[in-house]
């Protein structure tokens, strides 16, 4: 068994911080991917928050989620300038490497992909110095970007080391992006893959993307877009994609039921994907030492 | 197609290569909480102590064109986001900055911030000079100095020293030639990125010189007065403290220079390695960080 590649957003479980690390650690999973908000939100502070995250052993995938960053003007631009240093604090002191910013869906927001890559390849240099890479994420409803392929080619314009895509199955699944446009991608700008699927065939428009997104998403195999998060895992991994899997699932009903439960339907999807598609039956040690050694 | 034909350049008018017109360094800053160990070091590197601040615990020492800060001034610092913190000086001393000198410190500043650079707070007092700067690799900072040549800006915060020549002649003619980085495992390319974007440095190839120790990667500032040379740990090493690891000066006749400063009291590394050579030689470490490269440059 080897899912060392995987791991769990905070967002999918409910609790306090601590009680859902304890419960992906017990799980199985050694990272996990953290919003500000289990910081902010933690009732002793964020210090303590950062202290929990530590002591839990969980290596962190990354950290979410900046919004609305890119396309802005003067105060505006100035504003998102200083929540992007606020979250990359954050994400320096947490010791993640990975900040997860979605593309924006403000009105306000200039649609013009030369301003985009400008805008991001700022955030990017506000983030180099902590050795932390960014990855732009294409939200469904996105206002200007709402496909992983318009995320890429922003982020190609942009042309920063620490700047990559964030891959997130459940919008690609939305918008019916082909899972064969990452066979077109450099896996070394791919810095975080996201995993989650849904129930429904379809979701057409925006404002119905959101709500199944932000309410009824379910792990990868328990959905009904198998084949096709199935093709999307066996090409990253093809293309040589060595970074995290998360699994991101906004469910209703997971909130309802204990983390440990939560933490077991997130095993088992992640053991799914480990043997049955990815057929990482032995685990290899040292494999990404190996694979860095090599390049 | 523009809409305003009027703001459509005919020709590309401005120097693009240096885009903050960098005009050579200024000064390299040490902070420790041993000055007085560092400056008997700066001492038989060939250096004077020249002026000392009005206020506070700095002194300044200089040998031809270089000058080099020691702040020893304790009472902290500021955080990236302006608030008060307290640093505590280092025992081992630090290369805590370096200063630029640029045509416009404000625009060099100002275009660095709108690129993403973090801004460092000035703490100054009434009457002191206002020195704007980033946050470079690790703790250190890049500062911006203008009108160097107008006049020195070390008659405004600095009391020179009685009875001291202002402007002692470089040992063995040495000058500025780069610093040296230690950066975290493939963090080259950020770095690279880092220098370019802002600073329009340039990485050099294979025509490069830097010395006895040439791993790495080395950036040349786009007027060739400063080399930054990156150096990754090894596979086997996991050091991933980012800093400004020593500097490096230039120097005609290396073997000469290095004779010179082993009359001073100087040990350079004897190995099968590394030795004094034409090309370059390192010496001893004191203070359990400080070290100084030779390189050898062409005589101006």
């Amino acid at each position: 068994m080897n899912i060392r590649d995987f791991g769990m957003d905070t967002i999918t479980m409910a609790g306090t911080l601590p009680r859902k690390l304890e419960a992906m650690a017990h799980g199985g999973f050694n990272q996990v991917m953290l919003s500000a908000r289990d910081l902010t939100g933690h009732a002793e502070g964020v210090d303590d928050a950062i202290a929990a995250v530590k002591a839990s052993g969980l290596r962190v995938t990354g950290f979410q989620v900046l919004r609305d960053f890119e396309g802005l003007d003067g105060h505006l631009h100035g504003y998102k300038v200083d929540m992007a240093k606020g979250m990359i604090d954050m994400c320096a002191s947490l010791g993640a490497k990975v900040l997860l910013a979605c593309s924006t869906v403000s009105q306000h927001a200039n649609p013009d992909l030369e301003a985009i890559a400008r805008d991001l390849r700022k955030l990017a240099m506000l983030a180099l110095p902590y050795g932390i890479k960014v990855a732009f994420e294409a939200l469904s409803w996105g206002r200007h970007t709402n496909e992983v392929t318009r995320a890429w080619d922003a982020v190609m314009l942009a042309d920063m080391p620490n700047l990559g895509v964030g891959v997130d199955s459940y919008h690609m699944l939305a918008t019916k992006t082909p899972m064969e446009v990452v066979e077109g991608f450099d896996p070394r700008k791919i810095m975080l893959v996201q995993l989650a699927d849904f129930m429904w065939s379809e979701v057409r428009t925006p404002e119905e993307r959101m709500t199944t997104a932000r309410t009824f998403r379910v792990f990868p195999g328990e959905g009904v877009h198998t084949d096709a998060m199935t093709q999307l895992v066996l090409k990253l991994d093809a293309l040589g994609y060595d970074g995290d899997y998360s699994f991101e699932v906004f469910n209703d009903d997971y909130q309802q039921m204990r983390p440990s439960v939560v933490a077991t339907r997130a095993r088992r999807s992640a053991l799914w994907l480990a043997e049955d598609v990815l057929q990482r039956a032995v685990p290899l040690p040292d494999a990404r030492r190996l694979r860095s050694l090599n390049t | 197609m523009s809409a305003n034909p009027l703001a459509t350049p005919r020709e590309v008018l401005q120097d693009t290569s240096n885009p903050m017109q960098i005009e050579g360094i200024e000064y390299v800053e040490y902070r420790t909480s041993k000055p007085q160990q560092l400056g008997q070091v700066l001492e038989q590197m060939g250096f004077k102590p020249v002026a000392r601040h009005r206020s506070r615990e700095v002194l300044l020492y200089r040998q031809g064109d270089m000058n080099v800060v020691i702040n020893a001034h304790g009472g902290g610092g500021t955080s990236v986001h302006g608030s008060a913190v307290s640093v505590p000086l280092p025992e081992h001393p630090q290369i805590a900055a370096f200063a630029l000198r640029v045509r416009d410190a404000a625009a060099a500043h100002r275009r660095a911030l709108d690129l993403g650079a973090w801004d460092v707070p000035v703490n100054v007092a009434p009457m002191e000079l206002h020195i704007p700067a980033i946050h470079g690799v690790g703790t250190s900072r890049v500062s911006f100095v203008d009108r160097h040549r107008e006049f020195s800006i070390y008659s405004v915060d600095f009391v020179p020293i009685p009875g001291v020549d202002p402007n002692p002649p470089a040992l063995g003619n040495m000058r500025w030639f780069g610093i040296v980085q230690y950066i975290g495992g493939e963090r080259t390319s950020d770095w690279v990125a880092f220098y370019q974007s802002l600073f329009g440095f340039v990485e050099l190839g294979a025509e490069r010189d830097t010395g006895v120790l040439p791993s790495g990667c080395v950036l040349s500032s786009p007027d060739g007065s400063l080399q930054l040379q990156l150096i990754e740990p090894p596979a086997d090493l996991d050091d991933g403290v980012e800093r400004l690891q020593r500097v490096a000066f230039g120097a005609p006749d290396v073997p000469a220079a290095a004779s010179a400063l082993r009359q001073r009291g100087v040990t350079f590394i004897e190995t099968q390695q590394l030795s004094v050579q034409p090309r370059g030689a390192l010496t001893q470490t004191w203070l359990g960080s400080v070290m100084f490269e030779l390189v050898h440059v062409e005589r101006r």
